[in-house]
């Protein structure tokens, strides 16, 4: 199970991405993202920002769960409130490799991992899970940003906030 | 049969640039003169110096360019006002305060929306496809006049282009009486006995019974052991193929031109479908099977016709009517042979007596009633240079197969002279004549004769099934006698009168389900789209109890298709979910059940379309569909970049609400352009892959944000990525093209090109940065306004030094026009 994890500015500006597979379950942290499709992960997650910005006017939730699905990658999100956006996609694996049987191969594949978070994507305690490593993000979002060097929409460079992102990946993803 | 000259008329549908620089250039060498003599201006420039080039055969013949004159009209010159305020006048209905769903836009037809209107969108191909099929049986002495006149396919062949269009109003009466004037209908003429397809063996019955009954039934000695999936997946397979020429071929084709920016601006067109994907749809929905699963392809009709020098006129009819109905020609036992039978005398106006005719022509009316018609044509060939002959127009609903033999010919002809076979002519009065009878049998027979059946059926069968008493009917059938043949499985279950279906893999054309299929057809060719419905809603519950997958699969499809077009007050989101299930039906059926290749792809595609069409949130429903059937990898590589390109589209149609374009889908449809051009890029497509890109460029510029996906590295670097292989590209090409000819390669030269591509884009460029808000909400389409700033645009054509400033430009900017 791979993660693509972006927070986007106003301007549609990444200020912050972070690429980390699962810890949970047997899996060792690192990413399945396949070569060719790496590249469109930024496009699918930067495609996912008209639907993000079509819910968030109806939805009075801040974490809006997972919102889109492209082929077999699932995008949610979290919105704060000045309206910078965090953007996890996760894949579920054994679907990544070629788009053939799609949703049949990938179920086929997960069927023994069924209860782990990373299989299905729409279930309840994955969307707990990333939840929580939402929340957690956005604590440490907003230590980072009260920083009086930080200014609005300006990348977000300290490696204290990428260490503790990749915690909470650890922790609850 | 003697050459014609195939001297290239100006084509009117050629506007490409290439035409109007070709004018410029010098005029063809006269390499034989049987092709080229009287030729005043070439418009076709491909036909210049192919001798060195093996690769450019094809280009050696001038009329090779009519055969793909389908897809080499660009779009936006072909209406002068797409209908972009179907889509637009549907916003306002949709407020912010309601569900994501969008509005209420089921309340018209989709017809009524105008959304059909230009000839190569799917609604108006839905329609023309789906039409009364009309067989043609003609004796021998009419095809040998035909042949005469330069007609090899006999009196179909003649005819056929013609019913692609019929002349003037038709005025159909719908089944509560009321009645509606059209003035797109058509029909489409078929070779009797042509295109039938064998009935799926049934899967439990494959015992020693239907070998022998498929035996009997269509003639075809191991018809039911054959995997039928391999025709129809065949079928798929040449299509892509054609489509891959006409590609090719307008690869080829823009070598010459002098630059490579010059299509440099045009993006993909929202309102008016590419003729590629047009060409695609059209050649997918132009061989309906004459299957048994759907009776769009059983004949409505057949035309017997003979000609006045026959010698034994009324023998001759009778024979060809046995002949149809008992003999070797008739048609499978699944077909139900009631229909309308018209008989045609074919009077030769030059060597025939005309009174003879006309007391012949009574005599038939006297002995085969009113269904006559004296079709009057001159028996002698006509020639380019009569004065009152016109080309015969070419057919646009050609089956891929015929096209690709069309092709293939002219491809290994053009050593000897190529007898273009769109460049036969026939008189203006034949002309006229032939318009005069098709219309005639259209209004005063065909019509009449379906609505009659339409009324018979409907109170006979479907209104019997419809009411309370016919809901018991049904479920006696279920329980009462079904269960005990259910147990006992489909092997032997003959005994079994309640499922028609059971040991024959068909059902007969007299059972109830037949016929009430035969009344949905009937009723969706004649745009009764809610009686259509309802009767295929009917049928799915029928065919899912009997196990009739492909039947329930079709029943399903059209089922769908009805309801996206008719008007209803339901709202949207239901719609969506009854519609939703219903493809999902279909498709399993199709796919899974029946793996019928054709069958999933052709109703995962139209739904898709009208889908699109409906707006709202059908929009999200069929780029979902579009996904699915993508990742099924049904469709070959150039259907799946054109649906790619769709999708594109799809999204580029939705288009917000407000000021802020909420609920727009801009980057979507940006992403979309962009995996398009990645698959055209890899199938070497340049010129598509062009559009798909400033596409792209053009949709990211729209953002509020201003910056597309600049600031994401990966992403800006795949892009500049793909922007330099189309460049390599199409700098291969021109280099190749500039090789051969030495045309003149100023500015100048592109002044009168570009304005015929640029048609809705403005020349001027402003600058990105100095764009406010306000501007870019003011153009939510963005369709007219060019906001680009990539230098690009102010490129000079690619002459070979300044290939390097171009390249430098590039390099300088890698990010060009994206951010």
């Amino acid at each position: 199970m791979s993660y693509y994890f972006a927070v986007i500015g106003t301007q549609d500006n990444p200020l912050f991405e972070y690429e980390f597979g699962t810890s949970k379950q047997g899996g060792d942290g690192q990413l399945r993202f396949s070569d060719q499709v790496r590249h469109l992960n930024q496009f699918v997650l930067h495609s996912s920002l008209d639907i993000v910005e079509e819910i968030q006017w109806t939805n009075g939730q801040l974490y809006l769960k997972a919102m889109d699905k492209f082929f077999n990658s699932y995008i949610s999100c979290f919105i704060t409130g000045g309206n910078v956006k965090f953007l996890l996609l996760h894949q579920p694996p054994g679907a990544n490799s070629s788009n053939v049987i799609g949703g049949v191969g990938g179920i086929a594949a997960t069927t023994t991992r069924s209860t782990s978070i990373g299989a299905n994507p729409t279930s309840p305690q994955t969307e707990e899970a990333v939840k929580n490593f939402f929340t957690e993000v956005y604590d440490n979002y907003v230590k980072a940003i009260m920083s009086p060097f930080y200014k609005a929409n300006m990348e977000i460079k300290s490696p204290v906030f990428r260490s503790r992102v990749a915690a909470a990946g650890r922790k609850y993803l | 049969m003697q050459p014609f000259e195939d001297a290239p008329l100006s084509e009117p549908v050629q506007p490409l640039p290439m035409a109007a620089s070709a004018s410029a250039m010098r005029p063809l060498p006269k390499q034989r003169p049987s092709l080229t003599a009287g030729t005043g201006i070439d418009s076709h420039p491909l036909a210049q110096s192919e001798a060195s080039l093996p690769l450019r055969d094809r280009r050696s013949n001038p009329s090779a360019a009519s055969l793909f004159r389908s897809t080499l009209t660009p779009p936006g010159s072909r209406s002068a006002s797409p209908a972009p305020s179907s889509i637009g006048t549907r916003s306002p209905s949709r407020t912010l305060s309601g569900s994501v769903f969008g509005g209420g836009g089921f309340k018209q037809s989709l017809l009524d929306t105008g959304a059909g209107d230009n000839p190569g969108d799917p609604l108006n191909l839905i329609l023309k496809s789906f039409v009364p099929h009309i067989a043609i049986h003609g004796s021998k002495d009419v095809d040998d006049l035909v042949s005469e006149k330069g007609f090899t396919g006999g009196l179909w062949e003649l005819l056929r282009p013609f019913g692609e269009r019929i002349q003037g109003k038709v005025t159909i009466r719908d089944s509560n009486g009321g009645s509606r004037s059209w003035e797109d209908f058509s029909v489409r003429f078929t070779r009797f006995g042509d295109g039938v397809e064998a009935p799926d063996p049934m899967a439990g019955a494959m015992k020693s019974p239907p070998t022998t009954v498929s035996a009997a039934v269509n003639g075809q000695p191991t018809g039911a052991k054959f995997p039928l999936s391999m025709t129809r997946a065949s079928l798929i397979a040449q299509v892509e193929t054609v489509v891959d020429r006409h590609l090719g071929y307008a690869e080829d084709a823009c070598m010459g031109v002098s630059s490579p920016t010059t299509p440099t601006r045009q993006g993909l067109d929202t309102d008016a479908t590419s003729p590629y994907y047009a060409l695609y749809l059209r050649r997918l929905l132009s061989g309906i099977p004459l299957a048994c699963h759907e009776s769009f392809a059983h004949p409505v009709a057949s035309v017997m016709a003979i000609s006045s020098r026959n010698p034994s006129p009324i023998e001759a009819l009778r024979k060809l009517y046995d002949e149809t109905s008992q003999g070797d020609r008739q048609l499978p036992v699944w077909v139900d042979g009631g229909y309308l039978r018209y008989y045609v005398l074919v009077h030769d106006e030059e060597r025939s007596d005309i009174t003879k005719s006309m007391a012949l022509f009574d005599q038939m009316k006297r002995h085969f009633g009113l269904h006559c018609h004296m079709l009057r044509i001159r028996s002698s060939q006509s020639a380019e240079t009569d004065d009152d002959s016109i080309p015969l127009p070419r057919s646009d609903w050609l089956s891929p197969a015929e096209e690709l033999a069309d092709i293939e010919r002219s491809d290994h002809q053009d050593e000897e002279d190529f007898e273009d076979p769109t460049r036969r002519h026939i008189f203006e009065s034949d002309a006229t004549a032939i318009r005069t009878f098709i219309r005639e049998m259209v209004t005063q027979s065909v019509i009449p004769t379906m609505e009659r059946n339409i009324s018979l059926w409907n109170d006979q069968v479907a209104s019997r099934r419809r009411g309370i008493s016919g809901r018991f009917m049904s479920l006696s059938k279920r329980w009462a006698f079904g269960s005990s043949s259910r147990t006992s499985g489909a092997g032997g279950a003959s005994s079994d009168s309640s499922n028609n279906y059971g040991a024959l893999g068909y059902y007969k054309p007299d059972t109830a389900e037949a016929i009430m299929r035969r009344l949905a057809d009937f009723a969706f060719m004649l745009r009764d789209w809610k009686l259509a419905m309802s009767t295929y809603d009917l049928l799915r519950t029928d065919f899912q109890n009997d196990k009739a997958w492909k039947y329930h699969a079709a029943a399903n499809e059209m089922a769908a298709l009805a309801l996206l077009i008719m008007p209803q007050n339901m709202s949207s989101k239901t719609r969506i979910e009854t519609i939703n299930q219903m493809l999902e039906q279909a498709y399993y059926s199709y796919h899974t059940r029946c793996n019928s290749q054709y069958g999933a792809v052709r109703c995962i595609v139209l739904a898709l379309e009208l889908l699109r069409l409906r707006g709202g949130s059908g929009v999200d429903e069929a780029v979902r569909w579009g996904i699915r059937l993508l990742e099924t990898r049904l469709m070959g590589p150039v259907g799946d970049a054109l649906l790619k390109e769709r999708m594109a589209i799809c999204y580029a149609s939705k288009q917000g609400a407000g000021s802020q374009a909420w609920g727009s889908r801009r980057r979507k449809s940006a992403l979309w352009s962009v995996l398009g051009a990645e698959a055209w890029i890899s199938q070497s497509k340049f010129i598509q892959a062009q559009r798909c890109l400033n596409e792209a460029r053009k949709m990211y510029s729209l953002l509020p944000g201003e910056c597309g996906v600049q600031n994401f590295a990966v992403a800006s670097d795949f892009l500049a990525h793909l922007n330099e292989q189309l460049k390599e590209g199409l700098r291969i090409d021109t280099q190749r093209g500039e090789g051969d000819d030495n045309y003149d390669n100023n500015a100048d030269g592109l002044q009168p090109v570009e304005p015929e591509l640029l048609v809705d884009e403005e020349s001027e460029t402003l600058d990105n940065r100095r764009k406010t808000r306000r501007t870019s909400m003011i153009n939510p389409s963005g369709s007219n306004t060019e906001l680009e700033t990539a230098p690009l645009t102010t490129m000079a054509p690619a002459r070979l030094p300044s290939v390097d400033s171009e390249e430098s430009d590039a390099d300088s900017s890698a990010k060009d026009g994206f951010g």
